[in-house]
């Protein structure tokens, strides 16, 4: 609609002239300001900066990442929201969606935002619970992930280690034999048997074959080798794994009672409880820091925040008379 | 109860919520391994070609799932739950320590898959999804129980019952639990000690009728970027059709069925599946593929057996639970089509008559607590519903919850697998194989053999295991081809040593026969010296040591270990036919009884005061054999009557021929005779059928097609086909049930569930076809018999 005569300047005559009468008492400066305004529209580099500006637009518009705010009236969809989007459709359905399904889920997204926005402009966000905790969590997470961003060096990992070396302490090792007496096969002689057994074996090696024989067919194993006591308990009930922590190395002991019946047993060596060398237990020394130090941060960051607030509360309940009517708290004070 | 994780890691969103001190929070998400998880070091166990029994938890819920959250569950998710199965304390949902007694050796965390995100959305009106009208109702209104319980139960009953809106599914956030889950399972997982898996509960609820399954991954590294949840669909074919794509693509896994027993009776059909189509072969190969394992027993009931299907097992009674989720009014659960031992019958009589069995499944045991720890004993009960029954007094009051008496719960069940060793990997692959048992809390241990060469004193070889799997299959397996007159089974059980003694072993046989199913129970090994009862051959029950007042029992009765092989001595290899065993321990204190004591109240009188615990192994199947089916004549089908021009009869026939009359009938299959007295119906003489008419005679009047039936001379060795009920004692005492003829069919139910006689007239003989026998004949009306039982002599 528009032409140029030439580049340098514009052509009052060829500029449309506007439908509406003028108003009759119009100043001259607000004249002079349309005539600007007209050659105005009629210059080329009006043109560019109006191109430059869909480009710009259309910049944004495919490099966005996701929805943002433009402005308060602005709702701005970038190629990634429609690629998450199709993607999403695709992982549920199997297959890329119909324009159709897609035209949906756009104006589904769409609504969501105006839904919101609006929300938020009407003040729906306030004073609910939900949100207020949805709230609550992300600050937390935000502060935890911070600490776990930091990757500790390893002098800093064995340095916290020596520190917390019992967090990692192995337990005792026990390796024994032990024969078995059964209340299936003896009932209540169980216990005598093997009372009398043990004080006949004495000095005998402890895999002499006739220890066997006289004792009962266990339905598990005859010798445990390297067994932490929760293992024995696991397999014994744990009364029998206490009595045999307490048993000395070399020499058979007993009557010992487990959750199957009597035994005796020769605990052949102890491997006492130990601190690992901190290369051995490496990696699980860097979960537990990691998780203290999300802990401490966390700590860490509330208090910072927690210490911004004073809280108030109502006087205690035992300065109101009972029957009488509450009378409102006279002394507010601050929560220590 | 099961719905779905609303707020992931509600731990810290309460922890960071309360006014109290922040010392608790520390607390609370300070993953600080103690000394137990410093095992790295250790050398691991070698793998045993022998296996090893493995104690595992496949069904628990955290805070992250919405039911569970909404109960109250919130301080504990996924990694707290891995701990507690270790064996450290974590806190209860009301803020006390609870402890496993013995830890386990695997667990998968199964929060529901469904709605994680969408509750979560629905709350948080950042999100589209809250914007919904189909979200309106998970919106918290406030912070107070009744809400919560408002909230629960439209979830339950409307959600979870198939009407899905599906804008309501929301991959984004689903994806992020998910994702989460993974994570917490990977850390938790320790090769050689403790195995954590990724799964999670498929929580389709359609009607009200229970159909969940928890799905199992063979390796978190092979799962897919979402599961598939009941809002994708609630049926249970398209769960398996997207299981079947996901192993094609690599990620091995299976799914296990829970609370057939609160199925309303179609956890197991006969006849269509879900979506109304005929059951088929393919149906029954897609189950059979996916649904490898089901849960006998969680603390929502035991799924095995009814004493109304199986009338002559006297420990069919335990830990019963009829009830239906979300407790809708005016309805009742079926009970046919809702336990375990019937299915793996009519599994028998569909693979014989139809070429296919839909119902060949291996037996585990869980929990289903929503609390994120789970009670396994007896005297260390606290419940499944978070706050809501958190204390023995809330418990023994019996408070409703979501329409659940809280003293009929249970303690949860575990799953044994026998596995080389203690990885994913290998303990998926006992639970693909079956090579698994239940037990209903203790860790009682349980392996069965079966095959055609086991020496009678097997067990008492040395290497007796070795032996156990040279000459036969173990639990799950299937006989193979016939090498002798009848198969031998070799069993064995040991106590848990923090348990009750063992009282028996029994071996649970079922087998088919032209179309009918049945089943017979045998004592095999038992502890003490009793003899078995020369008329019925069951072991008396070994007595009880339980002080029900002050709730203790001693171990003074039972055996530490049973052992022995058993050879059927009924077999008759043209006969389909599984046999499981099931271990009894003896009869201890229950927790009702016990926390009764605690708090000094009676004990309730809705649940028994005494149990028996036990362990369940999978069953082992035989097959005849082309050979063996040689010349084996079956009963006619309506088809075969057909041939012979028979002519199905009316309703008016089926009147003029049964109606007030007595009639004898024959079970042509067992050969057992009996009469069935059709009372008056409809307009029948006014109901006062003496004569002459007595004033004070009162008697029921019928509306037209219906009246009562009564069955007479049935007796106690009767070889009673399925779904009859207890008609023995019916017969004795003489309890009468309503039948109607509708449609040209004699119609009587069982709990509910119709079971429909045809009637057919071939020349001068009548047959009669029950609607759950596969299309046979198997009924035909007889003469009147004059001697009802030539006399036997003792054998």
């Amino acid at each position: 609609m528009f032409s140029c005569k030439s580049s340098s300047g514009l052509s009052v005559n060829e500029v449309p002239v506007m439908n509406e009468p003028q108003p009759a008492r119009r100043h001259s400066h607000v004249r002079s300001f349309l005539t600007a305004m007209k050659r105005w529209l009629r210059e080329p580099l009006l043109h560019f900066l109006l191109i430059g500006l869909l480009l710009f637009g259309v910049y944004v518009y495919t490099n966005r990442s996701r929805i943002g705010i433009e402005s308060p009236r602005q709702i701005v969809v970038s190629l990634d929201d429609l690629r998450t989007m199709a993607g999403y459709f695709e992982s549920q359905w199997r297959r890329p969606p119909t324009p159709q399904e897609f035209q949906a889920m756009l104006e589904d997204k769409i609504k969501e935002e105006v839904l919101y926005r609006e929300g938020l402009a009407m003040g729906l966000d306030k004073d609910d619970t939900i949100i207020k905790r949805r709230m609550a969590q992300k600050v937390q997470f935000l502060a935890e992930d911070v600490a776990a961003a930091h990757e500790p060096s390893p002098a800093e990992l064995k340095a916290w280690f020596e520190k917390n070396t019992e967090k990692f302490a192995l337990p005792s090792r026990y390796s024994f034999r032990h024969v078995y007496f059964s209340p299936d096969k003896r009932g209540k002689n169980a216990h005598d048997d093997a009372a009398n057994l043990l004080a006949r074996i004495a000095g005998q090696p402890e895999d002499s074959p006739q220890i066997a024989s006289v004792a009962d067919r266990f339905m598990y194993q005859d010798y445990y080798g390297d067994r932490p006591p929760s293992a024995i308990a696991k397999e014994f009930g744990p009364q029998f794994a206490v009595a045999l922590e307490k048993l000395k190395p070399g020499l058979w002991q007993g009557p010992i009672e487990s959750g199957y019946g009597w035994h005796l047993v020769f605990v052949d060596t102890v491997i006492p409880g130990r601190i690992p060398a901190f290369e051995e237990v490496e990696s699980d020394v860097k979960t537990a820091w990691l998780s203290q130090q999300k802990a401490q941060a966390w700590q860490k960051a509330y208090q910072t925040m927690r210490d911004k607030y004073t809280v108030l509360l109502p006087a205690p309940p035992e300065k109101r008379t009972a029957g009488a009517p509450v009378p409102p708290p006279k002394k507010r004070f601050p929560l220590p | 109860m099961k719905l779905k994780p609303i707020i992931q890691r509600s731990a810290a969103l309460c922890a960071a919520f309360a006014l109290t001190t922040t010392s608790s929070i520390a607390q609370q998400i300070t993953g600080t391994p103690g000394s137990s998880d410093a095992t790295s070091v250790l050398a691991q166990p070698k793998p045993n070609p022998e296996r090893n029994a493995y104690f595992g938890e496949t069904h628990v819920h955290t805070s992250w799932s919405l039911d569970a959250w909404l109960g109250g569950d919130r301080l504990t998710g996924p990694a707290d739950a891995y701990k507690y199965f270790k064996g450290q304390p974590i806190k209860h949902p009301l803020g006390f320590d609870v402890k496993i007694d013995t830890p386990l050796d695997f667990a998968g965390v199964t929060d529901h898959s469904e709605y994680v995100g969408v509750t979560k959305l629905a709350n948080d009106p950042n999100s589209p999804i809250s914007k919904l009208p189909a979200a309106q109702p998970l919106i918290l209104k406030n912070e107070s129980v009744a809400e919560a319980d408002r909230v629960f139960t439209y979830v339950l009953t409307n959600m979870l019952g198939g009407k899905v809106d599906k804008a309501l599914m929301s991959p984004a956030v689903a994806k992020t639990v998910w994702d989460e889950n993974t994570k917490m399972a990977n850390e938790a997982n320790q090769p050689g000690k403790f195995t954590a898996f990724c799964s999670y509960e498929w929580t389709a609820m359609p009607n009200n009728m229970n159909l969940h399954r928890n799905i199992f991954f063979r390796d978190c590294a092979q799962i897919p970027e979402m599961p598939f949840s009941a809002l994708d669909s609630y049926h249970p074919e398209d769960l398996w059709k997207w299981m079947d794509g996901q192993r094609k693509a690599g990620n091995e896994l299976l799914a296990i069925s829970h609370n057939a027993n609160l199925s309303d009776g179609r956890m197991y059909p006969i006849d269509v599946d879900s979506f109304g189509r005929p059951i088929d072969a393919a149906y029954a190969a897609s189950r059979d593929r996916n649904e490898k394992l089901i849960e006998m027993k969680q603390m929502k009931g035991t799924s095995e057996t009814h004493p109304l299907l199986s009338p002559t097992d006297e420990f069919a009674n335990f830990e019963i639970m009829s009830f239906l989720l979300g407790d809708p009014e005016g309805r009742f659960p079926h009970i046919v089509g809702s336990y375990a031992r019937q299915a793996l019958k009519d599994g028998l009589s569909m693979q014989d008559t139809q070429g296919y069995n839909p119902y060949k499944f291996g037996f585990g045991a869980a929990s289903d607590s929503h609390n994120t720890a789970v009670p396994y004993r007896q005297n260390n009960f606290f419940g499944q519903a978070a706050k809501a029954d958190g204390t023995p007094k809330l418990r023994l009051s019996g408070l409703v919850v979501a329409g659940m008496d809280p003293r009929v719960i249970g303690t949860g069940g575990l799953t044994g697998v026998w596995a080389e060793e203690n990885t994913r990997a290998s303990i998926f692959d006992a639970m693909k194989r079956k090579e698994t048992f239940g037990t209903s809390g203790p860790q009682i241990k349980v392996r069965l053999f079966g095959g055609w060469e086991y020496a009678a004193d097997t067990t008492n070889e040395k290497d007796w295991i070795k032996t156990g799997y040279a000459k036969g299959v173990p639990m799950g397996g299937d006989l193979p081809p016939s090498a002798a007159k009848a198969p031998t089974f070799v069993v064995w059980a040991a106590k848990d040593p923090t348990s009750g003694n063992l009282d028996r072993i029994q071996i649970v046989k079922g087998w088919s026969q032209s179309g009918q199913s049945f089943e017979k129970v045998y004592d095999v090994v038992w502890a003490g010296d009793r003899k078995p009862d020369k008329l019925t051959g069951v072991v008396p029950p070994i007595g009880s040591t339980v002080d029900v007042e002050n709730a203790t029992y001693t171990n003074s009765i039972g055996s530490v270990e049973l052992k022995g092989a058993w050879t059927d001595p009924n077999f008759d290899p043209s006969l389909h036919a599984f046999y499981y065993a099931r271990v009894l321990e003896i009869p201890t204190p229950r927790w009702t009884t016990i926390q009764a004591k605690q708090i000094g109240v009676m004990p309730p009188d809705v649940v028994p005061a005494t149990l028996q615990e036990r362990a369940w192994s999978s069953p082992i199947w035989y097959t005849p054999s082309s050979d063996a089916l040689k010349g084996v004549k079956r009963g006619p089908t309506v088809a075969d009557l057909k041939k012979q021009g028979a002519v199905a009869l009316t309703s008016e026939q089926i009147k003029a021929l049964i109606v007030g009359k007595s009639v004898w009938v024959q079970n042509n299959v067992t050969g057992d005779k009996y009469q069935i007295i059709y009372g008056f119906s409809g307009k029948s003489p006014s109901g006062k059928p003496a004569t002459p008419v007595e004033p004070g005679y009162v008697t029921e009047k019928y509306a037209d097609n219906q009246g009562q039936y009564q069955a007479r001379y049935v007796g106690r060795r009767f070889q009673e086909p399925s779904e009859v009920g207890d008609i023995a004692d019916r017969s004795y005492i003489g309890d009468s049930g309503s039948y109607f003829i509708n449609n040209g069919k004699i119609v009587t139910s069982m709990v509910g569930t119709p079971i429909e006689t045809a009637v057919y007239k071939v020349g001068s003989k009548y047959m009669g076809v029950r609607s759950n026998e596969f299309g046979y004949a198997n009924y035909e009306i007889i003469p009147a018999v004059a001697e009802l039982s030539p006399l036997k002599v003792f054998q």
